[in-house]
């Protein structure tokens, strides 16, 4: 194997260089995003006893603009400054209006070879070392639903490929070879995750390292070095955590006439310890993941099965840190009722509260919800799970519709509080259909959406303690339907209803379990919501919409009530 | 070809990877936590009597339904000595639960009959037993003494000329720390901080040091103290000459003398056990620099000083002293 002259190559760079290739005459540029979004919100509770407490309506919404200069020093340079200005509704005359510095970052290439970014960036690995994983149960909603949580992703800076907002340097390249390997892609990146107090809490950083081998088109290896680790010296704390995980990955695909077989695995182990420490534990976990995907492309049809076991000790932050902080209250209407009891956050309040996401990642296995999702809480990362995944899908470019179906058969590896396992079931059917696309002259858009999860954990009770099941259920449908042109009428309607008991594991700060709280729900919730959307470019829309959002929890002391929600969302890209 | 033994590959990960769970699990037990306690083998002890001077010993057995934190107390209904044994677990045995004879609350058991009670943290049940000791512990070590019978006449003294002055060993087998006479010391000296002192010098023993390891980390001064509860004046002197040169005599000006003064605030029977290596030069009560070589050395001890003051403005001061002793390698177990 030897590199030649020519084939030491940025490839990383490519898209860049063609960037800046393509606007070398426009130094400078500008980008960003405007918004400006309205609640009007109108509580009523199914109670006998009026609530003279609560203020029923409460109005809220904001106006903001991001406004970035991207300045192209020269062909190998580039700098984005983005500045926020951001007014909520009833701040005038600039009372309520804030500026704040949203991203700032510089990158290029150094001597046409190394790729490098400094500043703010997006950033991901795989997806048991740094990963952004979904939030639970609105990420697949109707668009009508969507448009709310994308307001609630861009704010956090969730994009599409699940990488994480991360603030630090990150560095890249690639190496062409002639024979035998076809390249080799190297990336490596460090961020800090939060700052010395110069006191009792160090620097803690968090460091990545990429290197992927191309064999050729039918063979992919990687490996993958992540470690979240404090710094040493930062502080007058001399307990530090170290949590470096390990994994390799492998991607071998195989194909003839209109077959084809892909397989797609992961594994690795992680360590998990604080250093100096004589009171938090060692723990040594491990992970695989396989999976083997037949296709049929002649047909569409595609079917794949997993097999994973994810140890109960294995801890990736970059990986399992969620999107949603569980720990928070809803902020809209927090306490309800005469008594002013605390509100338990809905599906509602989930897409709407900006304070539930979290951007860095926590070193320890952050609370969930398990009647919205108890059985991958933290993605596929979710430690302590083994067993199959097998998924049947038809997507075909000729066709209008997609679906979906999908069967997990877990479990768990070790046993909470007791040897049995819970076992958990779930049963996953998606799928989407371009309507007008079946139709030669209808040019206008027309498409419905409809999914159905159904999940089960269980567990066999014995002698003196009591059995685990927890059923949930979330229907999620809608449908936009372009009536004039770029005007689109739009329906959705998303149910979850959750009920079972199961014991919720308390941890420590390291994780550790040291009790189990006894959690029976038995209830649901409903959001219907139509509307209206008028889209000015692909970019830039206005929507109106109205929803009725009901929840009602038969085990709670709370009354069953009723969220009525007016939504004016304006929303531009640039 | 290949698709074929890509497939098997993929098949034997699927096997490998077949669910096959843990033999233990996270976090503490449910059962613990949320089943229902019950007694499922009550409370027994190994023997009815135990001689714990022929070196034997007892244990206790018994069995509920999930761990619980319990706690075994046993009683001498004659001295009133106590010992505790706690633990978290679902079962009482040897490991857990066996007494050699030793004290948690003074004073040291008797010969005499126990009651046995077995209570839980969190549950109403108690188990109850006796038992008889036949026999009580013996301690390694070497005993100053135990105030048993008369003084050894190689000690010396010397008490104040105060008012209600006591002095000597007393026999009151419900006043005793240990077996049945104390020693006493009390009086009203409104001249002197000094009331009296004993001294116990090597040579009552038979030798002219003590016996002990010249290594100060392994050797520890134990001794009994009791204290009226209406009385908070009275401070214990203990002094330990070292004969630094070897010349038989210890010479105040140019060897060392160790000390631990003891504010008499602790009611009823307490235990005083201090490394030899934790004493210090005093003077007045003051740490000071040693007047011989500096060095702790035991198997130099020539004597041990025991010297009862309080502040004369103070009024009358009591004490009393018990099992005293030096024992090696670990404080006194009583």
């Amino acid at each position: 194997m030897r590199i030649t002259t020519k084939t030491i190559a940025l490839l990383l760079a490519a898209g860049l260089f063609q960037t800046l290739q393509a606007q070398d005459d426009k130094k400078i540029s500008f980008t960003g995003a405007a918004r400006g979004l309205y609640y009007g919100d109108k509580l009523t509770q199914d109670s006998s006893e009026p609530d003279t407490v609560t203020a029923p309506k409460l109005n809220s919404g904001h106006v903001m603009v991001d406004l970035g200069v991207n300045i192209r020093p020269n062909k190998n340079t580039e700098i984005l400054g983005m500045v926020r200005v951001r007014n909520d509704y009833g701040g005038f005359w600039g009372s309520g209006v804030t500026f704040d510095v949203r991203q700032l970052y510089v990158k290029g290439v150094i001597g046409g070879i190394f790729k490098y970014q400094l500043g703010d960036f997006n950033y991901r690995m795989s997806r048991y070392t740094f990963w952004n994983y979904d939030q639970e149960v609105i990420s697949q909603q109707p668009t009508i639903f969507r448009q709310q949580t994308d307001v609630i992703n861009y704010e956090h800076f969730y994009d599409n490929d699940n990488s994480r907002r991360q603030q630090g340097a990150s560095l890249g390249f690639a190496l062409v070879f002639k024979k035998f390997v076809k390249e080799l892609q190297v990336n490596a990146v460090t961020t800090r995750v939060r700052a010395s107090d110069f006191a009792q809490t160090d620097d803690r950083l968090f460091s990545g390292f990429n290197m992927q081998l191309v064999q050729s088109k039918y063979l992919n290896l990687g490996f993958n070095y992540a470690n979240l680790y404090d710094v040493s010296g930062t502080s007058k704390n001399n307990v530090g955590l170290r949590n470096p995980v390990m994994t390799g990955t492998i991607q071998a695909v195989y194909g003839f006439k209109n077959y084809e077989a892909k397989l797609d695995g992961e594994f690795g182990k992680s360590r998990t310890f604080y250093q100096n420490s004589t009171t938090a534990p060692d723990w040594n976990g491990k992970f695989l993941d396989f999976n083997l995907k037949l296709s049929q492309t002649k047909w569409g049809v595609h079917l794949s099965g997993n097999a994973i076991q994810i140890g109960s000790a294995f801890r990736s932050p970059g990986a399992q840190t969620k999107r949603i902080d569980f720990s928070q209250q809803a902020l809209a209407y927090t306490r309800i009722t005469n008594n002013q009891e605390l509100r338990p956050f809905t599906m509602l309040d989930l897409m709407r509260e900006s304070s539930f996401y979290v951007m860095q990642l926590r070193p320890y296995l952050m609370e969930f919800a398990p009647k919205y999702d108890n059985i991958t809480p933290f993605g596929d990362a979710t430690p302590n799970r083994q067993g199959m995944i097998v998924r049947l899908r038809y997507e075909k470019k000729s066709s209008p519709i997609t679906a979906e179906f999908a069967h997990y058969a877990l479990q768990e590896m070790r046993g909470e509080g007791t040897l049995n396992p819970r076992k958990f079931s779930r049963n996953q059917l998606q799928a989407e259909v371009k309507v007008n696309e079946y139709f030669k002259n209808w040019k206008k858009r027309f498409n419905v959406s409809v999914s159905y999860r159904s999940d089960q954990t269980t567990r066999e009770g014995e002698e003196l303690v009591r059995g685990v099941d927890l059923k949930t259920n979330v229907l999620s449908t809608g449908f936009e339907l372009e009536v004039l042109p770029s005007f689109d009428l739009m329906f959705g309607l998303q149910q979850i209803a959750y009920q079972g008991f199961d014991y919720t594991a308390v941890r420590n700060n390291f994780s550790e379990i040291f009790n189990f709280n006894e959690y029976e729900v038995d209830g649901e919730e409903t959001m219907l919501a139509y509307g209206a959307r008028y889209r000015f470019s692909e970019k830039t829309f206005i929507s109106a919409q109205i929803s009725r959002f009901n929840t009602q929890n038969k085990l709670s002391t709370l009354p069953a009530y009723d969220l009525n929600q007016f939504m004016l969302l304006f929303q531009m890209k640039f | 070809m290949k698709l074929r033994n890509l497939i098997t590959w993929m098949a034997c990960v699927v096997v490998l990877a077949g669910c096959k769970t843990d033999d233990e699990f996270d976090g503490p037990s449910l059962n613990d936590l949320y089943g229902a306690f019950s007694i499922v083998t009550p409370l027994e002890t190994s023997a009815d009597t135990v001689d714990f001077s022929a070196g034997e010993t007892v244990n206790f057995t018994a069995a509920f339904s999930k761990n619980v934190s319990w706690k075994l107390e046993i009683k001498g209904l004659q001295s009133g000595a106590v010992k505790e044994i706690t633990g978290f677990s679902n079962l009482l045995d040897a490991n857990n639960a066996l007494w050699t004879g030793t004290t948690t609350k003074l004073p040291f058991f008797k010969v005499e009959d126990c009651a046995v009670q077995l209570t839980f943290e969190a549950e109403s049940d108690t188990l109850s037993d006796t038992l008889f000791v036949s026999g009580t512990r013996t301690y390694p070590g070497l005993l100053l003494g135990d105030f048993e019978g008369t003084a050894n006449p190689g000690w010396t003294s010397f008490v104040q000329s105060g008012a209600d002055m006591s002095f000597g060993i007393q026999t009151n087998s419900a006043g005793a720390a240990q077996g049945n006479g104390y020693f006493d010391i009390g009086g009203a000296v409104d001249w002197d901080y000094l009331i009296a002192y004993l001294y116990m010098p090597a040579t009552a023993y038979g030798a002219p040091t003590f016996n002990l390891s010249s290594n100060p980390e392994e050797v520890y001064f134990n001794t009994l103290l009791f204290k009226p509860e209406s009385l908070n004046n009275g401070i214990m002197l203990f002094q330990f000459p070292e004969d630094d040169n070897g010349d038989g005599v210890f010479t105040a000006a140019n060897e060392d003398m160790y000390a631990i003064e003891v504010q008499m605030n602790q009611n009823n029977w307490s235990q005083l056990s201090v490394k030899y290596s934790e004493l210090q030069s005093l003077v007045n009560g003051q740490p000071a620099a040693p007047n011989g070589n500096g060095v702790r050395e035991p198997n130099k001890l020539t004597q041990v000083n025991i010297l009862f003051l309080a502040n004369p403005a103070s009024g009358y001061a009591n004490a009393r002293l018990d099992y005293m002793i030096f024992t090696e390698g670990e404080a006194l177990q009583p």
